[in-house]
Formats: C-alpha cells, sequence, structure tokens
C-alpha cells in the first residue's frame, strides 16, 4: 500500500516539471524546424506598424519575388531597443517605424545602412526620406482639425495657431503629450514659426483645453461626435475608419457629421523602413522596401489602413471625401531632430 | 537544472539527514541568480551612469509618479483584502444557491488582461458620452483584475485551517460573521497578506491600463525616461523606488505572517458543514461574489451588444495557432516557473545559511519589475550573447512569476509543523524523502493554485511576450493588444475571449483538486 502511495506521489512529483519540460522541448523543436526551413531567400522584417493588411501586403511580395518574409510586430522603441541589442547577431533585415521621430533615433543609433536605388529616389520625396538613404517613408499621416460644426465654425480655423484662440476655451479637445504625433506636429511648428512663436501657441492653446487629456484618437473623435468637444487633433485614418463603417453604424453616424479642416499648410507624419546595418540579405530587403514604397505597395500599405500614399491623395473614397491638402514640406529627419526639444516644450507649456 | 533537482525521486528513503543539501543548495544558487540577473544588470547599469548613483533623481515628474502608484497600491491594496477575503471566505465556509459555479467564477476577473478591461472600458464610456479617465476608474479595473490573487490564496486557506476551531465557534453560538472574524481571518493572514502582496506588485507593474486611463504611475515613467527621453538611468532610478515600494510591502506582509504563525494541517477533522445563508446575508453573498466577474465579463457583452455590427474574428485556423502557442508558452513557464519556486520555499525551510534566506527572498522581487524593463534587461543581457527568443521568453517569465508561485508555498510551508521534518529527519529521511513523502502531499494545493496563477499569467502576459518573441510567433495576448492599442476593440474581443476560455478551463481542469481537499481529509 506504502508503495502505491510512494508511486503516486512521485507521479505527482514529477508531473508539472516534466509536462514544463516537453511543452519546452515542443516550442524549442518547432522553432528549429522554422529555423531549418530557411533555405530559400528569407528576410526578417521588425516591425512597428500592426495591421492584417499589411500581412496581405508581405504575401504579395512573396508571390512575386519569391523571398519570404518573417515578421515581428511589437511596439516601436521595444524594437529599437531589441535591434540595438541584438547587434550582429540581429536576424531583421528591414526595420519599420511609425512616427519622423522614431526613424531619425534609429538610424541615429546607427542602426540603418545607407541603401539607394532608382526605383526610391524616383518614388519617396525628398522631404519622406533620409538625405543619406537610410530609411525612406512608406505612408502619410495627416494630423488635422476636427470640427464639430454645431459648437464651432469650420470657417474659424485656418491654421494650427488658430486654436489658440481664446474663443475656443473649453471646446478644444487634445491628447496627451506622450502621444508621438502631436510630439511631432510640435516639432514642425517650431521648425516653421520658430521657437518662441510655437512656445506661446503652445501655452495659449493648452489653456483652452478641456481636461482630462485623452490617451487615444478614437474616443476623441467620438466626444467631438457627441458634442463634449468641439473640437481637436486627430489622424486622419481614424476618423476614415469611423467615417466608413468600420467601427460600427453607431459610429459611422456620428463620425459623418464632423467636418475635417485642413489646415494649411497641414502637418504630414510618415511610416517609413530602412535596411539594418547586419542585415543578412541586404539586397533583398532593400527590394522589399522598393515595392513597399512603388504604387502598388502604396495601395495595400496606405490606403488599405486608410493612410495617405507617398504622392498624391491615393483612391481610398473615404479619404477623398476629406479633400486635399497642401503638406509642409517640412522634412521628417528636421521634426525627428527636433523631437526632443519639442518634448521640453509642451512639458513647460502645460501640455499634460 | 532546475528540474533536475527539485524532481530527483531516486534517493534512497533511509539517509542521512545533511546529505544531499549542497545539491539543494546549489540548485537555489542557480535559480536565483538567473532571476537576479535582470535586477542586478539594472543596478550595475546605474551605477555605471556618467554621474554614478548622485545622478539618480526622481524629477519633476517623478514625484507624481510616486504618489500614484502609492495611491493606488493603498487602493488596490485595500479594496482588493477585502473583497477577495470576502469572497474566498463565503464560497469555502457557507452554503448558498450557486456557491461551487460562484467559486470558480471568481477566476474571470483574473483571466481578463487589464488592459483590455481599461480599453474596453474607455470604448463603451466614450460611445455613451462617458469619460473613462483617471485614477478612480484605474482602481476600479486594477481591484477587479488582481482580487482573484487574495481570493485564491485565501479560500484555500479558508477550506483547509481552522476546522476544530471553527467547529468550536459553532458549539459556542459563533455566527458566520463572528467566526470568521474572530478565527478564520487571523488564521488566513499569511494567505491574505501573500495574496496582497501579490496584488501590490502587479499593481506597481500595471502599465498597460494607467497609460490608457491616464494616471502616470513609475511603470510608465520608467519606460518614458529610457524610450522616450533617451535616459536610462533616470528610468533605471525610478525603477529602484519602484522596488523599494514592493520591497516594503513584502517585509510588511513578513511582519504579519509572523505575528499570526501558526502550525496548522488542516486535516485535522472530517468535513466541516458550512454556514446556510438566508435573508440579506444570502444577497450581500451574492453580491460580493457575482459583482466583480459579471463586471468583467458583463463588460465585453455589454460592448458587443452596443456594436455588434463591429465584431470581427481571424480564420479559425489562426485562432488555433494563437491558443496552441499561448498555451505551450503557458504550459512551460508554469511547471518551471512552479519548480523553481518550490525549490527556493524549501530551501527556506532546509538551509539555515543567512544569506541564502535573503536571497531566496530577494529573488520573487521580479514580479514588481515592469514587464517592459524585464523584457529591456533581457534584451541587454542575451542579445550580444546571441540567445535563443524562446529562452529569453520563458526567463523572463519565469522571473515575473516566480513569486505568484513562491507566495502560496511559503504560506503553506508555515502551516506544516516543524516537528514533522524533525520526526522524518531523526528516522533518517533527507530532504528530498521529506518533500516527497511529507511535503508534496500536503502541498498540493498551493502547488495547484500556484500552477493555475502562473499559467493563467502567462497566458495573458504581454511586454515581455512582445517584445522578446521570435519571428511569426504571435499570442493571443499579443493580438489582443495590438487590435486594442490600434483602437479595434471590435478585433480584440475574440482573442481576448480564447484567454478567458483558456484560464476557465485550466480553472476547471485544477478545481476539482482543491475541491477534493475539501471533501476528502487525509488520514
Amino acid at each position: 500500500m506504502s508503495g502505491f502511495a510512494t508511486l503516486r506521489s512521485m507521479r505527482r512529483q514529477i508531473t508539472p516539471v516534466r509536462i514544463g519540460a516537453a511543452a519546452l522541448i515542443g516550442i524549442t523543436l518547432t522553432a528549429a524546424a522554422t529555423a531549418s526551413r530557411a533555405q530559400s531567400t528569407e528576410i526578417g522584417v521588425y516591425s512597428g506598424r500592426h495591421y492584417n493588411t499589411d500581412k496581405q501586403l508581405y504575401s504579395q511580395f512573396t508571390r512575386q519575388t519569391g523571398i519570404k518574409v518573417k515578421l515581428l510586430e511589437a511596439k516601436d522603441d521595444a524594437l529599437i531597443e531589441r535591434l540595438r541589442s541584438e547587434g550582429k547577431n540581429s536576424p531583421a533585415d528591414v526595420l519599420v517605424l511609425v512616427d519622423a521621430a522614431r526613424l531619425d533615433k534609429a538610424s541615429d543609433m546607427g542602426l540603418f545602412q545607407p541603401a539607394r536605388s532608382a526605383a526610391l529616389l524616383r518614388d519617396v520625396p525628398l522631404s519622406l526620406r533620409d538625405a543619406k538613404g537610410r530609411w525612406y517613408g512608406l505612408t502619410r499621416r495627416v494630423r488635422v482639425v476636427l470640427v464639430n460644426p454645431r459648437l464651432v465654425s469650420p470657417a474659424s480655423i485656418k491654421t494650427y495657431a488658430d486654436l489658440a484662440n481664446p474663443a475656443l476655451k473649453g471646446k478644444l479637445c487634445l491628447r496627451d503629450r506622450q502621444s508621438v504625433y502631436n510630439q511631432s506636429l510640435v516639432a514642425d511648428q517650431m521648425i516653421q514659426r520658430g521657437d518662441a512663436a510655437a512656445a506661446a501657441w503652445v501655452k495659449k492653446m493648452t489653456a483652452n483645453v478641456t481636461k482630462p487629456y485623452f490617451t487615444s484618437d478614437t474616443p476623441l473623435i467620438r466626444a467631438i461626435g457627441n458634442g463634449q468637444c468641439g473640437v481637436g487633433l486627430v489622424n486622419t485614418y481614424y476618423l476614415a475608419r469611423m467615417v466608413s463603417g468600420e467601427s460600427g453604424a453607431a459610429d459611422k453616424a456620428l463620425a459623418s457629421k464632423l467636418k475635417v479642416v485642413f489646415t494649411n499648410p497641414a502637418h504630414v507624419n510618415i511610416s517609413g523602413a530602412g535596411v539594418t546595418r547586419n542585415a543578412k540579405n541586404p539586397a533583398a530587403a532593400l527590394k522589399l522596401i522598393e515595392f513597399l514604397a512603388s504604387p502598388t505597395g502604396g495601395k495595400g500599405y496606405a490606403e488599405a489602413n486608410h493612410e495617405y500614399p507617398l504622392k498624391g491623395y491615393g483612391s481610398n473614397a473615404t479619404l477623398k471625401a476629406f479633400g486635399t491638402f497642401k503638406a509642409s514640406g517640412i522634412s521628417a529627419e528636421q521634426m525627428g531632430a527636433k523631437n526632443k526639444a519639442a518634448v521640453k516644450l509642451m512639458e513647460t507649456n502645460g501640455w499634460k | 537544472m532546475v528540474a533536475a533537482g527539485a524532481s530527483q525521486p531516486s534517493a534512497p528513503p533511509v539517509q542521512p539527514a545533511q546529505e544531499g543539501r549542497t545539491a539543494l543548495s546549489l540548485a537555489v544558487v542557480v535559480v536565483v541568480v538567473l532571476a537576479l540577473a535582470p535586477v542586478a544588470w539594472l543596478v550595475a547599469f546605474a551605477c555605471s551612469g556618467p554621474d554614478g548613483l548622485s545622478g539618480l533623481s526622481l524629477g519633476s515628474d517623478g514625484l507624481q509618479q510616486l504618489l500614484n502608484t502609492v495611491g493606488l497600491v493603498t487602493a488596490v491594496g485595500g479594496l482588493g483584502a477585502a473583497l477577495g477575503a470576502g469572497s474566498g471566505w463565503l464560497t469555502a465556509r457557507c452554503q448558498f444557491a450557486g456557491r461551487r459555479w460562484l467559486r470558480i467564477a471568481q477566476l474571470l476577473p483574473l483571466a481578463t488582461p487589464s488592459y483590455l478591461l481599461a480599453a474596453t472600458l474607455i470604448d463603451v464610456g466614450s460611445r455613451l458620452g462617458q469619460r473613462v479617465h483617471g485614477s478612480l476608474w484605474t482602481v476600479v479595473v486594477l481591484t477587479l483584475s488582481t482580487y482573484s490573487y487574495v481570493f485564491l490564496l485565501s479560500t484555500e486557506s479558508f477550506s483547509v485551517s481552522g476546522r476544530r476551531q471553527l467547529e468550536a465557534c459553532r458549539s459556542l453560538g459563533v455566527g458566520p460573521w463572528g467566526s470568521f472574524w474572530r478565527v478564520a481571518l487571523p488564521m488566513a493572514m499569511p494567505s491574505i497578506g501573500a495574496g496582497i502582496a501579490l496584488a501590490g506588485m502587479e499593481v506597481v507593474n500595471e502599465l498597460g491600463a494607467v497609460e490608457l486611463l491616464g494616471v502616470p504611475t513609475l511603470s510608465a515613467g520608467i519606460l518614458l525616461r529610457w524610450q522616450q527621453q533617451g535616459n536610462p538611468h533616470g528610468a533605471v532610478a525610478l525603477a529602484l523606488v519602484a522596488l523599494v515600494i514592493v520591497a516594503l510591502l513584502v517585509a510588511a506582509e513578513r511582519k504579519l505572517r509572523e505575528r499570526s504563525r501558526c502550525w496548522n494541517l488542516g486535516n485535522d477533522s472530517s468535513e466541516l458543514e458550512r454556514w446556510s445563508l438566508r435573508g440579506w446575508r444570502l444577497v450581500a453573498a451574492w453580491m460580493v461574489t457575482l459583482l466583480p466577474p459579471l463586471l468583467t465579463l458583463g463588460l465585453p457583452v455589454l460592448w458587443a451588444a452596443l456594436s455588434w455590427d463591429q465584431l470581427q474574428a481571424e480564420p479559425i485556423g489562426e485562432l488555433a495557432s494563437l491558443s496552441g502557442r499561448s498555451f505551450a508558452l503557458a504550459l512551460a513557464a508554469s511547471g518551471i516557473t512552479v519548480a523553481a519556486g518550490l525549490l527556493l520555499a524549501m530551501a527556506k525551510r532546509w538551509i539555515p545559511n543567512q544569506l541564502i534566506q535573503q536571497l531566496s527572498f530577494l529573488a520573487g522581487l521580479g514580479y514588481a519589475i515592469p514587464g517592459t524593463v524585464i523584457a529591456l534587461a533581457l534584451m541587454l543581457i542575451g542579445g550580444p550573447a546571441g540567445l535563443a527568443p524562446m529562452l529569453l521568453l520563458i526567463w523572463g517569465y519565469t522571473d515575473r512569476f516566480l513569486a505568484v508561485a513562491k507566495g502560496g508555498l511559503d504560506a503553506a510551508f508555515e502551516r506544516i509543523p516543524p516537528s514533522m521534518d524533525e520526526a522524518a529527519t531523526s528516522l533518517g529521511c533527507s530532504w528530498m524523502a521529506v518533500l516527497r513523502r511529507i511535503h508534496l502531499p500536503l502541498l498540493r494545493s498551493p502547488l495547484v493554485v500556484g500552477t493555475l496563477l502562473v499559467f493563467v499569467d502567462t497566458v495573458k502576459e504581454l511586454p515581455i511576450t512582445f517584445s522578446l518573441r521570435p519571428f511569426d510567433f504571435d499570442t493571443l495576448a499579443v493580438r489582443v493588444f495590438q487590435y486594442a492599442s490600434d483602437e479595434r476593440v471590435g478585433a480584440a474581443l475574440v482573442p481576448a475571449l480564447l484567454i478567458l476560455i483558456l484560464g476557465l478551463a485550466a480553472s476547471l481542469a485544477l478545481i476539482p483538486n482543491l475541491e477534493r481537499i475539501e471533501v476528502e481529509p487525509r488520514s
């Protein structure tokens, strides 16, 4: 009897450990099997974008070129840190990041290698790429003023500076300082109007803000829609998603009543990519970037997510209905270089 | 190495007590070194800064972040303790309609990732024209997602300990309320304390929910300084402050435990009859046990009702492989972590060396460090060494959740009278034989609870999985977060539901174990 009990307790003792070990071996084998398949050309992509439509585009690239794409999507900053610590061991060939400042940061850290091709020089406008060819813009995102016409007259706003108008007190809603989109907007304004004017603008504008600050765009758009706010700053693709009915009929009805005001000039931010410094397959990596920057790629990368392509306004019907805009022409590189100063300026002038 | 140490079953039953302890010490040292490596790296890194330790300061935002963290820990700890111990007592020792189901339902909130809860709340709120923002909502979300720690650890203690004392209460005419306050609660203090400490650590390392709800805490500050402001030394300074808070929490818990130390095996009587609840007591019991799971489950349901036209799901095959990865990772992590936790808990009992004792205590602190920071530290250790991402992933999980596995075990070990070990060793049993023949059978329920907690925690774990996983290796939690952070709640709900199902399945598989302990007293 006691022998049986010992046996039973033995089994109990081993089980969790054994299960754990078995699972670990299983995972390792799966990973090893995945790795051993790497005979044909294969590139690793670290991406800060995470949209299902991106994946479809990568498959399209594989079908077209025979180059397989291994994908890791995570937060931009974490990817930058991972790539840096991996150094020469890194399996990544391409790094895709969202926001100009982050692209600039990654190239400052030496994570990209210069790469040039006629196709990229043709498809990517000068202001949307790095002068040394370390990264190239792939999509454009515009930070627009969104107005509820019942509360604020759309005609009263022509530039971002107009948001500092005291008449808007208690009607303006903004996302907090952590939003990289807001940081790059402030950097853009500092370059265009000088630091002092930008500081005065932020100070007056934040005095108009209805607190608390928002932490995401969609609730901000809804608050403008239901009249809690009269006006706010948002990226077009969040609004386009709602207007096109992707987030339900109620959102569609709410968002359709709102008016998009493209300030003149408009602040344009980008998502972009570069070949990593330690890429095992830089030629194939460049091919992927060329594909993504090409008009075909632009359709799948930008328009499917309601972003603007590198040139023109694309064929996305919802975006077309918003109208057209004139970009400020401030380069992504310039904005990136100004990022730290912009965050400091926001902090000292009351942008929470 | 850990596994080998813990699972060595072939030790001859008669052996001098001291033999084999060197192996135990060695195994403990390995576990401790692995667990402390990321923290140690952080500290070394902070000291190696351009101006050394003098450059470390809280800064202007740091004070606010510190106050927010302390406030949240206090509020969530208090509320969670009341809710967790309350539902733990009610479902263990009282009888009312639906008790068995409600007991299992307490695990629902645990299986719900707090960032999903926050994102869903904000989304539902903004659809109804209600701003969900700020400390009050954060307390609600974090209490919901952490009180189950207190529940699980305390209910286990309520159901096994103090039966004789409770019988005495009953025969002396003390009601359920009085017995709870005067007998059961003090006896369950070590477990409740362990639960509060876990919940508190969870609050300290919480990131997603506090960011979404706009309450900057230390963990948000750490990340901000490190990555956005490019000030890693400042970040480490904040991380050290967070560690101090947690060390205080754990020290307070130990103090509490010392005061109410009592050896109690819990198998000293036959099944104890439960108190039947009627009238307002019944209503109150239902409120306490039903409301939290209902809220966590009701929220996504409310969301779906408001916007069913937006619900999207991925192809079945994709969902299956996401679930498969989550399941395998969680299984591996829980097995290894519980084994390591058991090793440390045993070392506390067997190795009188002060240094080992302190180190094994410190090893659990990984739970308090934000997952993002552990991920960063592991990246910086593993990246240059070229360690496989999968290895780093498991390392990260074990480091993070060691305290979860260890907390319950420590509390349970304290209930086993040392006289038992002494009797066994005097009869010639080695520590391994004592483990096999005495401790493991007695520790079955905390082992089960620990495995379950680590499993569920790993399934919903985000920052480590997110930043350390290999190519093409998304899990359910990764997908949920990607959709939620992209403000697409509709697409996040199905993978979130699968997380819940995985957590519930694990609970259902393990709960019978807990129930059996109640009805089958061992002889």
